[in-house]
């Protein structure tokens, strides 16, 4: 501890960014405090060990806060907004229940501006993330293959890829039949037992977590070492507001501790890695006379531009069974024939194709991502007995661009438990993307149709599918046009950092989590060059 | 009056949701344990469940009068219930599917192991990579920046 006794960084959210910023940090010889609202995940706790497990997805295990309701969560309103907002709060945040889809940004995706004219450039480019994108990938190990010619060559993958099973190599051949691209996943999830984890056993459900720590959440990844290094978790502490001293720089924070009760966390630096909702949403919340729109909101920026990924679905209807409840639920084959920008298809950017594995029992009822639930009645058996694991679902994930009427705001109604106001999200789907998802669902269609399948049905934009949080506090050279420099500095407040996906410019058309990971390292690695 | 006072109708009512057949009992066998316990473990749920029920009750005229419709009489008026009160009728089926397809019993005529799945998991059979020859032929499909 410093002479003052405050620590040199505090950062607030121990999820796939904070994770990664403390054990840097720490590494470095940093004083590091984390306050984290949830708590430890225990293993034990996942619903994985009891018969009725898949009921659990639909209630106190399900991703949406707002059917969840745990003590440790806050309410959305997201009534104003046609994806729902999924996270979740605990030790390891979100990483706790994604499917750890791991492919990173190309290199287009930080220059979209010059190369497409759309949005805005990074400040920074997949050259000055790469050793990070590799650092990041030992630390959370990752499986699949290298030689992927839609990537700049990769370092070698820490395990082999997850296996690709029927369903995988049915949809394959769709691939293989078009001419198009396909690959096997990048995904954070053991093949083979590393770095003192255990391999996968193909249970099926990672949306519902991992409890045996194959799967890369940074409750097993990064904390354990960064705890190791030096840094300090206080768990089920609530963060109200970010203070500031008279200097005008942040010196702490007042957070409610597991009591309930009011406490003050003084540090040198703060660092927010609270996700792309819940950092708008802390940023919001701490007025001050010198900052009465909202902490380092200068720029009226913060809280707007924010991007989901747009999934829509196709699933199509196969006459043998697929084993579909066997391996990742989330992962086995990405395409990326539709990336990169091509103005014939009628929308600018692109999209990644992503082959996840079948339905368990009730979601195969409830129609899963494409909603359509079996028909009730006489006819149920045969129609249940048609679909179940007879299906392939492909998801088309859309690069969403920024608009500034999307946006997380303050609910002047609406509060968590501690009375703190809860984050009100308005989004409305672009014509671009409109026209985006519609490409990827025909020509979904048309590959599962070249796999084999019988009939194809679709669901074109997944309400339910608001994983991923960017854009609320972007990253920028323009103090007018962003709130975070180009190594995550707020330019308002100096010595406050953002490390989660609100720093993102642009989304791209995959699952952000590695590129998060990989600039909140490459953010740490700036701090510690300042302060040496 | 409660769902739990309710079961015979209730029973009849799942069981013309999810009927008997090819070798599955109907679901006010193996469903209905569930769909009284989700009602009684949340008053938001209850009441919906209880409304239903109150609902199709009246549209058949009477506490025991849907049991002497026969099968296609009893799809009938349950679909003029879904019609004029989808909201209700949506949480009926919702918990129906859900406790008919997590009883083991179904678990198992759908050919899979009922119970948890850890630590046991699922063994995939050992298979070649695949051949990504056609693929990585293509050269990078990427664009330099």
């Amino acid at each position: 501890m410093a002479a003052d006794d405050r620590p040199d960084v505090l950062v607030i959210g121990a999820g796939a960014s904070g994770a990664a910023v403390a054990w840097r940090l720490a590494g470095a010889g940093i004083e590091v405090v984390c306050l984290e609202q949830g708590d430890w995940v225990k293993p034990h706790d996942y619903p994985h060990w009891q018969a009725d497990w898949e009921l659990h997805r639909h209630t106190d295990w399900s991703a949406e806060p707002n059917v969840r309701r745990l003590p440790q969560d806050y309410p959305v309103n997201d009534q104003a907004s046609s994806i729902a907002p999924l996270m979740y709060n605990a030790v390891g945040g979100s990483t706790i229940h994604w499917s750890a889809h791991f492919p990173r940004f190309r290199p287009s995706d930080f220059r979209v501006k010059s190369l497409d004219g759309v949005a805005d450039d990074w400040p920074i480019d997949y050259a000055t993330l790469e050793p990070y994108f590799d650092l990041n990938d030992r630390v959370m190990g990752v499986a699949g293959l290298t030689g992927d010619p839609a990537y700049p060559p990769k370092s070698p993958r820490q395990t082999p890829p997850i296996p690709l099973d029927t369903l995988g190599a049915t949809i394959a051949q769709g691939f293989e039949r078009l001419g198009w691209h396909w690959w096997p996943s990048d995904s954070a999830i053991l093949t083979r037992d590393y770095d003192g984890r255990r391999a996968c056993v193909n249970c099926g459900p990672c949306d519902l977590g991992c409890p045996i720590g194959a799967k890369a959440s940074t409750d097993v990844t990064y904390w354990p070492k960064a705890l190791a290094a030096g840094a300090r978790l206080v768990t089920r502490a609530r963060v109200r507001e970010i203070t500031l001293g008279p200097d005008g720089l942040a010196d702490g924070v007042v957070y409610y501790d597991q009591d309930g009760r009011e406490r003050a966390q003084k540090a040198r630096a703060v660092v927010l890695a609270a996700n792309g909702i819940g950092t708008p949403r802390l940023l919001l919340n701490s007025r001050s006379p010198r900052f009465p729109d909202g902490l380092a909101n200068r720029s009226g920026l913060v809280g707007r531009n924010l991007m989901f990924h747009p999934y829509a679905m196709a699933r199509g209807l196969f006459d043998r069974p697929l084993n579909g409840h066997r391996g990742p639920i989330g992962c086995s084959i990405i395409s990326q024939e539709f990336y990169e920008t091509d103005l014939t298809r009628g929308f600018v950017r692109g999209y990644s194709f992503q082959v996840a594995r079948g339905l368990s029992p009730i979601s195969s009822a409830h129609g899963g991502t494409v909603g359509d639930r079996v028909p009730w009645g006489r006819g149920h058996r045969r129609a249940y007995g048609e679909r179940f694991d007879r299906t392939i679902t492909v998801a088309i994930i859309g690069e969403d661009l920024p608009e500034a009427h999307n946006r997380v705001e303050l609910d002047p109604v609406l509060t968590d438990a501690h009375g703190i106001p809860a984050p009100r999200v308005s989004y409305t789907l672009s014509e671009n993307s409109r026209r985006m998802l519609d490409h990827g669902i025909a020509r979904a269609g048309d590959a599962l149709k070249a796999a084999g399948a019988r009939t194809v049905a679709s669901n074109p934009l997944l309400r339910a599918g608001g994983w991923h949080l960017m854009g609320t506090a972007r990253m920028g050279t323009d103090p007018a046009t962003s709130v975070v420099d180009g190594e995550g500095r707020c330019h308002d407040v100096a010595n406050l950092y953002i490390v989660d996906g609100s720093v993102m410019v642009t989304s791209a058309g995959v699952n952000p989590t590695s590129t998060i990971q990989a600039v909140a390292l490459y953010v740490a690695d700036g701090m510690i060059r300042r302060r040496a | 009056m409660s769902l739990a006072a309710r079961r015979e109708l209730l029973a009849l009512v799942l069981d013309t949701l999810v009927p008997a057949g090819d070798r599955f009992p109907e679901s006010g066998v193996l469903a209905l344990d569930h769909v009284v316990a989700m009602a009684g473990a949340s008053p938001e749920t209850g009441s919906l469940l209880t409304r239903a029920l109150d609902v199709i009750e009246q549209a058949a005229h009477g506490a025991g009068a849907f049991s002497g419709l026969d099968v296609g009489q009893r799809e009938d008026l349950l679909r003029g219930v879904e019609r004029s009160h989808p909201e209700l009728f949506e949480a009926l089926v919702r918990h129906t599917y859900d406790g008919f397809y997590s009883h083991p019993a179904t678990i198992r005529r759908l050919g899979l192991e009922p119970g948890p799945v850890q630590p046991r998991g699922h063994r995939i059979e050992a298979a070649a990579l695949p051949d990504l020859a056609r693929v990585a032929s293509r050269g990078p499909i990427f664009r330099r920046a």
